[in-house]
């Protein structure tokens, strides 16, 4: 038995998220109550124990005198993930990490990094890196009508359709110097989709200050590869992400082109993909 | 007994890829380098016709019937060119004794048409999990995930702007 099956584990919960088993153990029964905040979207309790990643949450005391500190920790299996004296941050990096996990490993969808809304029967998928302003794009389609379906991820199934993973947004403040806030879409006006959508255009962009959005129709090829560069599983199912790649742009134009401010492309995007759906050229 | 080869008959590599056709391109993912090309249709009608039998001038004539207009043969030799630089022949090609030509010497040479397309490979190094990932903004941590541009990971947690 390792050292770290030694220790006083008090609760914990085994779930299964996209097909994807994993569990949490807790030294401290209030930390797995705070704990239910950070799973990801769809996850279901799993009677079985048996996981596929184990994490271990160490919760450090607070009640202690000056001279005494006492860290928490997260391991993830065997691998200590964080020691920290913020307990909020054993709680951030196990979302990010389990999130991760469960992006590359589920075994039937295809995470692609990217924003995702719902207009008229279609989704909208914007993929891009972190920073090139997917979530203010996301928002700003919410907030003229669009449905929400991520921020963070467009799930593929095999069949190129998109299904929901509706997280709280994750807004930046006003300033780089701030950590982003969560926001419940309702907070926006909007509402999450439930129903899974076939992709209707797929926009590649990111954003520049003061620049006319002018995007070019990437091939079909090309527009495989803007997605596959966003896919998370690409390395370890490259086989099932091209395919299901390939079906998305056979049916989805995919646009190409830096932007202005999200509020300045929000008609343009769903006029084309109305155009698109309409059956005309999509092209101003 | 080794079987004799016509010369300069070039074969496309097969082993360790993923290949995926679309209507007019070509999808290939190199399983060993983790690297995805995109072959535009010119590139792709060539590759196609790399079977280890045909030689480059059949190919040149072979591609004449099939897009019913004169192809240069330097277009062929460009486009083989993109090929084994991409990993996607199986053998390092012996081209006859005359320079390579560059691509806008190529455009030049050819004033190529819109009939004709220069053969093009588009490439991307593929994602690992953490790159496709969302990195780690400020005063967050970045135990297991890299810090957003900007800023640097200092004892766990990201700082800076980003």
């Amino acid at each position: 038995m390792e050292k770290i099956d030694r220790l006083g584990w008090v609760a914990g919960i085994s779930f299964s998220a996209f097909g994807v088993r994993a569990g949490v153990r807790v030294n401290d029964p209030a930390a797995l109550e705070r704990l239910l905040g950070y799973l990801p979207p769809g996850w279901k309790p799993s009677p079985s124990p048996v996981v596929e990643r184990l994490y271990s949450v160490v919760m450090g005391c607070a009640n202690l005198g000056a001279r005494v500190r006492r860290f928490s920790l997260l391991y993830a299996d065997r691998n200590k993930l964080v020691r920290t004296l913020e307990p909020d941050e054993v709680f951030e990096v196990l979302e990010s990490d389990l999130q991760r996990h469960i992006a590359g490993a589920a075994p039937r969808r295809l995470f692609v990094h990217a924003g995702v809304v719902g207009w008229r029967g279609r989704a909208i998928l914007i993929p891009g890196r972190s920073g090139s302003g997917k979530t203010t794009l996301v928002a700003e389609l919410v907030r003229a009508g669009a449905t929400y379906y991520s921020d963070e991820y467009a799930l593929l199934d095999p069949r190129g359709r998109v299904h929901p993973y509706a997280r709280p947004l994750s807004i930046r403040g006003e300033t780089s110097s701030t950590r982003p806030k969560k926001y419940p879409v309702e907070a926006l006006g909007g509402r999450a989709g439930v129903a899974t959508l076939p992709v209707g255009v797929v926009i590649v962009s990111e954003f520049r200050a003061g620049v006319t959005w002018r995007p070019r129709r990437l091939s079909l090829g090309n527009g495989a590869l803007a997605l596959l560069a966003h896919t998370v599983a690409a390395r370890r199912r490259p086989r099932s992400a091209l395919s299901i790649l390939r079906r998305v742009v056979l049916h989805a134009p995919v646009l190409n082109g830096v932007r202005g401010e999200a509020k300045g492309v929000v008609d343009s995007i769903l006029k084309r993909l109305d155009a698109n759906v309409n059956g005309r050229s999509g092209h101003d | 007994m080794q079987e004799k080869r016509k010369p300069l008959a070039p074969r496309a590599r097969k082993e360790g890829l993923v290949i995926e056709e679309l209507p007019d391109e070509v999808l290939v993912y190199d399983l060993k380098r983790d690297k995805a090309h995109c072959l535009n249709p010119m590139a792709a009608l060539v590759w196609r016709h790399c079977d280890g039998e045909t030689s480059v001038a059949e190919m040149v004539r072979l591609l004449q019937a099939e897009l019913k207009t004169p192809v240069d043969e330097e277009l062929v030799w460009f486009a083989l060119d993109q090929l084994e630089k991409s990993f996607l022949l199986q053998e390092r090609l012996i081209r006859p004794p005359r320079g390579r030509l560059s691509r806008r010497e190529l455009v030049r040479r050819l004033g190529l048409t819109a009939g004709i397309t220069l053969p093009l490979i588009t490439s991307i190094l593929a994602p690992t999990v953490v790159e496709a990932a969302s990195c780690a903004h400020v005063t967050m941590s970045c135990a297991t995930v890299a810090c957003c541009p900007g800023c640097t990971c200092v004892a766990n947690l990201c700082a800076g702007i980003c």
